[in-house]
């Protein structure tokens, strides 16, 4: 007779108790910190003041430090007008597509492969996710990942999931292709294939939260809120529709450590290099294709199509078509594009939320494409109607608010 | 309790409660209640949700750890709850050194070279501070309380 599981845990207990020997131990100050950052009541706040300090340091260093303080002068006043002095015939097609607007006078705004592309992709990217790594191994080696999970595992179960969903959640934050492979330490088919769909709709990836901290400072803040309510919304309806189950899980808490340098050096090195070879080549690709569709009309042609839903349905101007196909490529350079055209304040957030939900960047799809079609169509189906419906519910926050 | 626990509960009580005035007073600046302010070297600028809304709830819960902490606190679950405190307060003064140092190694936008001088790197964390930079010498109480009464040897 199969044992239910009250009787497996009475089980584990009795085993314990007939076996181990646990002998005193003293309680240290350390142990007794550990168990205050698992519980809700002191360990709410640690994880408040955790994910400050993430992501204090994260805008410091890629922000403040290298790519306003040195990558923007650097591509701005040197790369940009001496790429502009020596590529030849400023009318040319291949100018267009390499240097970009021969009047531009940043790389911003040029959209070359070789301005923009660069720029994007080594001035803003490429810090956001090295600081990024560096801090998440940090969390993960000093012990404080496992707490927090088990701090979460109450609130996320309320969407089918358990607290090691943070795992991905967290590390999607700096790129969502590792954050779908990760998604594997969850235990049902149900639950991974929820974490996917969630981490392709509302996770923004570490590089489009860099190039968000340089369009609109001021905003991200709103964004973030938007995404945060749109996950657990969404998540809640998915558990609800989604057939299969959520189990219990236990979780080891290890003690809390000083972390290791080889370690953090070996896991940065690891997800950076992954990040260059996986990531970077898309954003270059993506501003080469994306100038091809604008010079063959494409472009123009699809914000001539989508403009009524665009317009009418999520209240934002027409041209964001375009920083939507550019999306399916990268998505923080879809927000680079954004930059460029005009809209409200509240109009921007609605293009850069609807940016985040509407699909996932080419890189995404591949690895859910690895992890299953059949999961990536439904996927694929299911973001559809949410950012259709998520949108349209943005457009209408705005109207209520009489900021749309 | 010995007297040197009675001395340093009334420490952290009082250094809590100050902690979480200040942080409240972050949050409300921040708000809108009162326009930026400034105490001498401290000061409260409130023009930026992240710092100082985020920043100063961070440093409310320090205070209110501290406070809760301060009780008995030659008992170790206590003294834990007030040295929390402090590492909240660790955290968000430590991250305002880490951008003032960010901020200050490169030059300015204008200025043609990109590595700041010496001069204008040093000058760069002349005061005001904030709140958190300034209760940090103080916090550091509960670390030598760690040292002395023989925290560290267990």
């Amino acid at each position: 007779m199969a044992l239910t599981e009250d009787q497996r845990w009475e089980l584990v207990d009795a085993i314990v108790a007939a076996t181990v020997n646990t002998g005193k131990r003293k309680h240290t100050v350390g142990d007794a910190l550990g168990e205050l950052t698992v519980k809700p009541l002191t360990g709410i706040p640690v994880a408040v003041a955790v994910l400050y300090a993430f992501w204090s340091i994260f805008s410091s260093f890629a922000g403040s430090l290298v790519t306003d303080g040195f990558m923007v002068k650097f591509f701005d006043n040197h790369w940009l007008p001496w790429l502009q002095t020596i590529w030849p015939d400023p009318s040319s097609i291949h100018y267009f597509l390499f240097v970009g607007d021969p009047l531009a006078d940043n790389c911003f705004e040029a959209f070359g492969v070789l301005t923009s592309g660069l720029f994007v992709s080594i001035g803003v990217v490429l810090p956001a996710v090295l600081i990024f790594y560096f801090m998440m191994a940090l969390l993960e080696d000093s012990g404080y990942l496992p707490r927090l999970a088990v701090l979460l595992d109450s609130l996320l179960h309320k969407i089918g999931l358990h607290g090691y969903a943070i795992v991905p959640t967290i590390l999607g934050l700096g790129c969502n292709v590792p954050a779908v492979t990760a998604t594997r330490i969850l235990e049902t088919k149900k639950q991974r294939f929820m974490m996917m769909t969630l981490i392709a709709i509302f996770i923004p990836c570490g590089a489009q939260i860099g190039i968000m901290l340089e369009v609109i400072p001021e905003s991200v803040g709103i964004v973030m809120l938007f995404l945060i309510i749109g996950y657990f919304l969404f998540g809640y309806i998915l558990n609800k529709i989604v057939p299969g189950e959520s189990p219990e899980i236990l979780i080891d808490v290890p003690p809390y450590h000083i972390p290791e340098r080889r370690n953090i050096q070996k896991k940065l090195l690891m997800r950076v290099r992954g990040f260059i070879f996986n990531a970077m080549p898309f954003v270059l690709l993506g501003v080469l294709l994306v100038n091809i569709l604008y010079l063959g009309g494409v472009i123009q042609w699809l914000s001539d199509v989508m403009a009524p839903l665009f317009v009418t349905w999520f209240g934002v101007p027409k041209e964001t078509a375009g920083p939507l196909v550019a999306a399916f490529l990268r998505k923080d350079l879809a927000v680079a594009q954004l930059s460029n055209i005009a809209m409200t304040p509240y109009q921007m957030i609605s293009a850069v939320v609807l940016i985040s939900i509407y699909f996932p960047c080419v890189a995404t799809f591949v690895v859910m494409l690895k992890e299953g079609w059949k999961e990536l169509l439904v996927a694929v189906a299911t973001l559809f109607c949410v950012a259709f419906i998520y949108g349209g519910m943005i457009h209408g926050i705005g109207i209520l608010l009489g900021v749309a | 309790m010995n007297s040197q626990h009675n001395t340093a509960s009334i420490y952290v009580a009082v250094l809590g409660l100050i902690t979480f005035v200040l942080g409240a007073a972050d949050v409300l600046v921040w708000a809108g209640l009162t326009g930026g302010m400034d105490f001498g070297i401290m000061q409260i600028a409130g023009d930026d949700f992240f710092r100082w809304a985020w920043g100063g709830l961070v440093v409310a819960f320090a205070g209110i750890l501290m406070i809760r902490g301060s009780r008995n606190i030659g008992e170790i679950p206590q003294y834990s709850e007030a040295l929390l405190g402090a590492i909240l307060v660790w955290m968000v003064a430590g991250c305002d050194i880490f951008a003032m140092i960010c901020e200050n190694i490169p030059a300015g936008e204008e200025a043609p070279e990109f590595l700041n001088s010496i001069g204008g790197f040093i000058g760069g964390f002349a005061p005001p501070y904030a709140p958190a930079v300034i209760l940090l010498p103080f916090t550091l109480a509960l670390l030598y309380f760690y040292y002395v009464w023989g925290f560290a040897e267990e």
